[in-house]
């Protein structure tokens, strides 16, 4: 059976050629794009799973990456935090991003952590190291890195790094988490302290501040519940809430994901349409051939079985070869792109089996109709046709 | 029982203001099983609608069609596809063979539809091109062939299901004298063998003489139904095989 419809498709191939091509195009555009998503997703779990890790506590108008580099708290905030029931330890930390000029970047920036050694070991156990060792209290002039940070800096466990024109030595190296951790810096409060002076000159040194809290809870108590005790106690704070970080997170890969969903629709009525064309050309062309099966004795259903086969054949042919050629982009693309230390897509089964299925469904459907109209057709009127 | 009964059947064209058109007129007719018979008469007089009534390929406008005594009116299209396949072989004019198979995978087709087993079906898809001396051509392409090779193709493609009744519509209409004359023959020793129905539509007296019943229609009805004692078969060279 295969082997004829195979057979019927080749005696048209160009035609054939035609419809598998603009199939090919949609699927292509569909995988590139499905690498894009999972790639995002894959991010955005990293990041959530790092920033629901805590409470984040920052100056009012601040965001999740920190109060910014001129809105900050005295330090005798930390100890108000510290001090509403529920909350574990109130940790002092700064965000600096690593490059000041930084603008825009593909998932989460660069960022500088500089955080309490001596009450954040809770949170730093969350981490997990590949290379060296993790940072302890009183560790100075040390960094703990992200393993795409690593990577662009070039560092080794053992060698320094410059940051912020300042020399650490490198600790540790965190494994891959292909998001949020891997591009971040971890440094301890102080030596952060001081890059944050040094980067704003005008601000009178000497006096202790965080640009950001983070606050763990208390074994068995509500993360939320906690988080609204410290807005209702604390003044002049916006407080983030594991709920909210996620909510944040996933409202940047929601816009994303639509223009995704908006490329598939394209490629659905493109291909389909195409698909619809081939087969009510290819039907009409075979009129007499139905009436010839029909006559033979081939009821309805198996006419209509016949010609449906073949359309999701040339759907599934089509999602094949242009799920291949996206995932052949999407590897020499990653490679072009490894030199910048940047991954910009990523490889799932979904992103694999997705179009594939995709593209077959969608051949199915586009030959109902035609398949439909050849199967009930009256033989004495097919027979008739040339 | 008759193999095919006809009791006052008719259809009747009418397109729109187009005067009707009553290709088949109230014909009455009973064909014993194994009869070899032709229908001929001038264009135009009903043949190829009688056929196609006969076969179940179209629906009477009124009257009756019984084939081994079942009567085809009011049967949905599912009932009729079924006696299609499983009673009648149709021989076409100008083959009908699908151009994608080979001679071997064109003559099992109604087997599929049948659903025969595989290898039951091979056996009897070898067994019919051998009936038409076609064994060494199986695998060969419709375009590979002669006209004659063709036609001989469809016939062994519309005995192979044992069909009590084959029915062609010109089956030598586009052959030479000489393949004219060599499917006769095959035809005619089918019937022999298999003691199957065989109604023929046919311009060619020659044909029609090998036959031994000759109807003849005119305006739908049936001018004459002679029985005859058939010639005998001289084809010039035998089909190779
Ligand atoms: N679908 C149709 N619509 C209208 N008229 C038709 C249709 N089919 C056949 N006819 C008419 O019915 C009459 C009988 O046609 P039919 O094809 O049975 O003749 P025939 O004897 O087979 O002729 P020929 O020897 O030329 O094949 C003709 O007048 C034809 O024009
Ligand atoms: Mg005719």
């Amino acid at each position: 059976m295969l082997k004829v419809i195979l057979r019927n498709m080749w005696r048209r191939k160009a035609r054939t050629f035609l419809t598998v091509f603009g199939i090919v195009v949609g699927i292509f555009a569909l995988t590139v794009l499905g690498g894009l998503s999972a790639r995002l997703t894959q991010q955005v779990k990293g990041a959530k799973s790092w920033f629901t890790n805590s409470i984040s506590i920052v100056p009012t108008g601040g965001s999740l990456f920190g109060g910014g580099e001129n809105q900050f708290f005295t330090l005798s905030k930390v100890q108000e935090v510290q001090n509403v029931p529920g909350v574990k330890e109130a940790i002092a930390g700064i965000g600096l991003l690593v490059k000041s000029s930084q603008t825009f970047s593909f998932g989460a920036p660069d960022l500088i952590i500089g955080l309490d050694l001596s009450r954040s070991q809770d949170l730093l156990k969350q981490l997990h190291v590949d290379k060296g060792r993790g940072l302890t209290s009183g560790d100075r002039g040390k960094v703990l890195l992200g393993s795409t940070l690593a990577n662009k800096l070039g560092a080794q466990v053992g060698g320094t790094v410059d940051l912020r024109g300042r020399q650490f030595e490198v600790v540790g190296i965190l494994q891959p988490t292909l998001a949020a951790p891997d591009t971040f810096a971890f440094v301890s409060y102080k030596d952060a302290l001081e890059l944050f002076f040094k980067a704003n000159p005008f601000i009178t040194r000497g006096q202790p501040i965080t640009s950001v809290i983070y606050a763990t809870w208390d074994k068995g108590a509500n993360p939320e519940v906690v988080s609204n005790r410290i807005s209702k106690q604390v003044s002049g704070v916006r407080v983030i809430s594991p709920k909210e970080a996620e909510k944040q997170i996933s409202q940047f890969s929601l816009i994303f994901n639509a223009i995704l969903f908006g490329i598939a629709f394209i490629a659905l009525v493109v291909g389909g349409l195409s698909i619809i064309n081939t087969m009510v050309m290819s039907v009409s062309e075979r009129t007499k051939e139905i009436g010839l099966k029909r006559a033979i004795g081939a009821d309805t259903r198996t006419i209509l079985g016949e010609y449906l086969l073949e359309s999701s054949v040339i759907g599934l042919l089509g999602g094949l070869i242009g799920m291949g050629v996206g995932l052949l982009a999407i590897l020499l693309l990653n490679d072009a792109t490894k030199s910048n230390n940047v991954t910009v897509f990523a490889i799932s089964w979904l992103v694999v089996v997705g179009p594939v299925i995709f593209a077959t469904v969608l051949g199915t459907l586009a030959g109902i109709f035609p398949a439909l109209r050849a199967s009930r057709l009256r033989p004495v009127e097919s027979l008739r046709e040339d | 029982m008759a193999n095919v009964v006809l009791e006052n059947l008719a259809k009747i064209y009418a397109e729109g203001d187009t005067e009707e058109v009553r290709a088949v007129n109230g014909i009455n007719l009973s064909v014993e099983k194994g009869e070899f018979l032709a229908i001929v008469g001038p264009s135009g007089s009903g043949k190829s609608t009688l056929l196609n009534l006969i076969g179940c390929l179209d629906v009477p406008t009124s009257g009756h069609v019984f084939i081994d005594g079942v009567d085809t009116q009011g049967l949905n299209e599912k009932e009729l596809t079924r006696i299609r396949r499983e009673k009648v072989g149709f021989v076409f004019q100008d083959f009908n063979l699908l151009p994608v198979l080979n001679a071997f995978e064109n003559v099992i087709l109604p087997l599929r539809y049948l659903k025969v087993a595989g290898h039951e079906r091979e056996r009897r898809a070898k067994e019919a091109l051998d009936l038409v001396s076609l064994s060494n051509r199986s695998k060969s392409r419709p375009s590979q062939l002669s006209g004659g090779e063709r036609q001989r193709v469809a016939i062994a493609r519309a005995l192979i299901t044992n069909p009590s009744l084959v029915l062609a519509d010109e089956p030598t209409g586009e052959l030479d004298t000489v393949n004219t004359c060599r499917i006769i023959e095959v035809m005619r020793e089918l019937n022999d063998k298999l003691n199957q129905t065989f109604a023929i539509v046919t311009h060619d007296p020659m044909v029609a003489g090998y036959t031994r019943r000759i109807v003849t229609l005119r305006d739908g009805s049936v001018e004459s139904d002679l029985s005859q004692q058939p010639a005998d078969l001289h084809c010039d060279d035998k089909p190779s095989i």
